[in-house]
């Protein structure tokens, strides 16, 4: 595909994106695209950490639920600017990528897993017993709206824009990094790890960077939620949720950032799919929303065994290239 | 001048000596060669000069620092390269990708500066990206620059790793087994790379099971059996070697 087509391509998914709220209407649709919005701040993260550098994670939802839980609690308890709020918990959670690097310095592959995996579930046993400051199974609620200054930013239309704006921040920059340099050293680390060390690959510094830029890109996600929702709980930053993310990266593909951002949008959007068709049935959407989890399982078996590569290699492949 | 000076090198596997006390010296400017039979110790030498193994005992000396104790990435900067008997390439990247990764050696590490497109961050990837193409057309593999190193074949994977390798900028460059699977063709052109790579100013230690190839290239080979070094000396002179002769027919006793 030539520079041209691509760029025209991107340019029309952000005006699109950009001038949805005003075209719908409806409330309940803009959160729903707000969520998805979200959802693709965590992934964007996911795609360098595992689709480029090849570092699994399961346990992001853990530094989603840091940002969360960090901005929450000094925008409530501490009473502090939101700004710093969202700043603070992707600071945190970045600190917290900053710790679960070190073990993949050790760990490759299924044994990563398993320690992230472990990392998840204890953040979530930290949310649900640190009652005092997480407000714990009852969970965290009457948290302020976003707001720069005197602004408070609370319609669903300048919510998602917010959320989106900071979507294509993390865009950006990912993609800068994916072209340059660090995407590289991130690809040869994926590729042969011994072959990295030996042309001079800082790996120790490329994995832990990768995790801790993820991290903080889920601690921000999580900030926003806190904010935009007002409400958070243990149950929302569990394994299920790790694993949901993880799947929209293999879905997506390894070695992209577009596939997984379309498979964000698929998957998140199948929940809400009767909402989305007037014309669909209660029931159907009932069964979609039961099923939700086999599907997803069911994809990620397809993509594994039909399509390795994902989305974004499909794509390739039609292509040509 | 001696460019490596490697001393009493000794590295064992728990009841196994792999190498046993080996020492030479690997003069600048030159091609010397480690030759031995199967299981001589000559790749776990290798990986003690890298930074990819420690040794159990012994020193090494490369332009006077010594490289023990380094990581490999520290041993790279300092301008020892490598490449390995099994290509280790980046199988979906391109050629020319895989040899712009060797120059990331000297380059910077932070995120930061690429991910806001800061001016020396894209200088820095086109310095690497021409720095590459030069390599490859030094190499002579510049058609193959921008095919995928998993669709290369094998005599091309193996030249491309020494393009990576080369992109580091390295005084010393170390190949492990450089002719395996070349047909005879192939293995007459990495000889005229190898010394057009030595005429660049790149010094070169080789292990190489191809005979012709070694007695062709090296200034200076080195013998080792069973972890030990048995014999050191221009081609000729290892040619006509006893010992020598002796490892590699199998003889359990040399008497002239």
């Amino acid at each position: 595909m030539s520079r041209y087509a691509r760029r025209a391509i991107v340019i029309g998914v952000v005006v699109l994106l950009a001038v949805l709220p005003l075209v719908v209407q409806d409330r309940f649709l803009l959160k729903v695209f707000t969520f998805v919005g979200l959802n693709a701040l965590v992934v964007v993260g996911i795609a360098l950490l595992f689709g480029y550098a090849g570092q699994v994670s399961l346990g992001h939802a853990g530094f989603v639920g840091l940002g969360a839980y960090t901005s929450a609690f000094l925008a409530v308890r501490v009473e502090v600017p939101w700004l710093v709020c969202v700043a603070a918990g992707a600071l945190v959670a970045a600190l917290g990528g900053l710790v679960l690097a070190i073990p993949s310095l050790r760990l490759k592959g299924h044994y990563l897993a398993m320690a992230t995996l472990g990392f998840g579930e204890l953040m979530t046993l930290a949310f649900r017993e640190a009652e005092p400051v997480t407000g714990g199974v009852n969970g965290f609620s009457g948290i302020p709206f976003p707001a720069i200054g005197e602004f408070v930013i609370k319609t669903p239309q300048q919510l998602y824009w917010l959320v989106w704006f900071s979507v294509a921040a993390a865009v950006l920059l990912a993609a800068n990094i994916t072209a340059s340099r660090p995407g590289r050293a991130m690809r040869a680390l994926h590729g042969s790890e011994l072959g990295a060390q030996a042309s001079g690959v800082d790996i120790v510094g490329v994995k832990v960077r990768a995790f801790v830029l993820s991290a903080a890109f889920a601690g921000l996600s999580g900030a926003l939620y806190a904010s935009i929702v007002g409400f958070i709980s243990p149950s929302l930053f569990t394994t299920a949720a790790s694993v949901t993310f993880l799947a929209m990266a293999v879905i997506g593909g390894s070695t992209s950032l577009a596939g997984p951002l379309l498979a964000v949008a698929l998957l998140t959007l199948l929940g809400y799919l009767d909402a989305l068709l007037p014309g669909l049935s209660g029931t159907t959407g009932e069964l979609i929303q039961r099923f939700q989890a086999d599907i997803y399982g069911l994809a990620i078996i397809a993509v594994v065994l039909f399509a390795p590569t994902g989305l974004a290699g499909l794509w390739r492949t039609r292509r040509g290239t | 001048m001696t460019l490596l000076s490697v001393r009493e090198i000794t590295r064992r596997f728990g009841g196994l000596v792999a190498v046993d006390a080996v020492s030479f010296d690997v003069h600048q400017g030159t091609i010397k060669a480690l030759i031995g039979p199967n299981g001589a110790g000559k790749s776990t030498l290798f990986n003690s000069l890298t930074g990819f193994d420690r040794p159990d005992s012994g020193s090494v000396e490369f332009d006077g620092r010594p490289v023990i104790g380094r990581s490999p990435r520290d041993v790279v900067r300092s301008g020892l390269a490598r490449t390995f008997q099994n290509t280790q390439l980046f199988d979906s990247m391109s050629a020319l990708e895989n040899v712009m990764v060797g120059a990331q050696a000297h380059q910077g590490e932070g995120f930061l500066p690429a991910a806001l497109r800061m001016p020396h961050a894209a200088a820095e990837d086109r310095d690497a990206s021409a720095e590459a193409s030069r390599l490859l057309r030094l190499i002579g593999i510049d058609e193959w620059g921008h095919t995928l190193a998993g669709d290369l074949p094998a005599g091309i994977r193996r030249l491309v790793e020494i393009a990576r390798a080369l992109a580091t900028s390295p005084r010393l460059l170390l190949l492990d087994e450089p002719a395996a699977g070349l047909n005879p063709t192939e293995t007459t052109e990495l000889v005229q790379t190898l010394f057009r790579v030595r005429d660049a100013g790149v010094t070169i230690l080789v292990v190489e099971h191809d005979m012709g190839l070694v007695m062709e290239v090296s200034d200076e080979i080195v013998v080792l059996d069973r972890g030990a070094k048995i014999a050191e000396g221009p081609p000729r002179m290892i040619q006509k070697d006893p010992a020598v002769v002796a490892a590699y027919l199998g003889e359990e006793d040399v008497d002239d």
